[in-house]
């Protein structure tokens, strides 16, 4: 099999051969068109719900536009500490010299989607959503901290593709977005190859060393990282911002309705089947 | 809804969610993430519940993490008149 070094060769042309300009990629329209959705429906958080059935056509599509435009800033907001996670592994032994070259071009774009999803909201939304989380420290068993950072990696990617995948394909919405997503996809799908060849390497090396406890711990924590990176999905202040009614009952609505845990259940299938291959997940948690 | 309701509706969260029981009474000066009650992937959630019961967003770009070091100093934080 490929290693991630033989791998990272491969992208790193790839990379390479695909430069592109963020500032003459896109042709910026003055503003979005309100008669259109701004992302696909059975994306919008509360579709198919009781409250998605309620809501006139108008309402729908505007909900789609704090709908798309909290989705690109979670992922913004992911991208932060992925971009300073990987700065800091550059030429260091926590990669090969083949890792370090492909970091260099995953580090530029994911530069370029911040940038990219950056003009978006601002042009668009006139901001960008802030995240809630606040770091703490905790002790790690050796090894774990370096596989939860790839972990995470993954997470953030795995979730985001599949929203890219049907937005791309979706020509009834907003032609800006189809192409910010299109455009996204083209870079992730090299860095989620990477990712799940790099991560597979760590968890060989370091998972045999871990404790049953820590392993535990381990499959516990990440299990609750999916649930969490899901819950930011259903953000009250996109409701609040859409002209919803009492914007944390919706989001407690949307969370426990059944169709929802379906959707989440299967957007995040790939992403639990491999950490669940790797043995970093012992069962599929509940989303 | 006065002090006191908050720091049970506080007290009544952090109970809901711990991820063991604490080892005595759950007091307003109980170590909450350092007795492991929460854990920092409990800390988004708990921050939109803030935001319902004080009717206000909260920005994390000016909070400390220490403010989540008890209900006291929740209070203080997130309701008291520091906070902001």
């Amino acid at each position: 099999m490929e290693t991630a070094s033989q791998l990272a060769v491969r992208l790193t042309k790839q990379s390479r051969d695909q430069f592109w300009n963020v500032y003459t990629e896109f042709d910026w329209p003055d503003s979005l068109d309100a008669d259109r959705y701004a992302m696909t429906p059975e994306l919008i958080s509360i579709h198919g719900t009781e409250l998605w059935e309620s809501l006139d056509e108008p309402t729908r599509k505007r909900l789609s536009l704090y709908e798309v435009g909290n989705f690109f800033s979670l992922t913004l907001q992911g991208e932060r500490p992925l971009v300073a996670g990987l700065s800091d592994r550059l030429y260091s032994k926590r990669l090969t010299h083949e890792g370090t070259e492909y970091i260099h071009h995953f580090i530029d774009e994911e530069n370029k989607h911040m940038i990219m999803f950056g003009l978006f909201l601002q042009k668009y939304l006139g901001k960008v959503y802030p995240e809630k989380k606040i770091a703490l420290d905790r002790t790690y068993a050796k090894g774990e901290e370096e596989v939860a950072f790839f972990c995470k990696v993954m997470v953030v990617e795995e979730l985001g593709d599949y929203y890219n995948v049907k937005m791309m394909l979706d020509d009834a919405i907003e032609p800006i977005v189809k192409q910010i997503n299109w455009v996204h996809h083209r870079d992730e799908s090299r860095h989620l190859g990477f990712g799940r060849r790099h991560l597979t390497e760590l968890t060989e090396q370091w998972m045999p060393t871990w404790s049953d406890e820590t392993r535990a711990g381990f499959s516990d924590w990440l299990g609750q990282y999916i649930k969490s990176s899901w819950n930011d999905f259903y953000n009250p202040t996109m409701y609040k911002d859409a002209g919803l009614e009492d914007p944390y009952q919706v989001r407690k609505m949307a969370l426990a309705h059944p169709l929802t845990a379906e959707h989440r259940a299967r957007a995040s299938k790939k992403l639990v089947n491999i950490f669940l291959r790797l043995g970093l997940l012992l069962e599929a948690p509940v989303l | 809804m006065d002090e006191q309701q908050i720091r049970a509706e506080l007290r009544e969260w952090i109970l809901a969610h711990a991820k063991s029981k604490p080892s005595g009474e759950l007091t307003d000066q109980t170590a909450i993430l350092e007795t492991g009650l929460l854990s920092s992937l409990d800390i988004v959630e708990f921050v939109l519940f803030i935001e319902e019961l004080r009717g206000d967003e909260v920005d994390t770009d000016d909070i400390e993490p220490e403010v989540f070091t008890s209900i006291d100093t929740l209070w203080e934080g997130f309701f008291g008149q520091a906070a902001g």
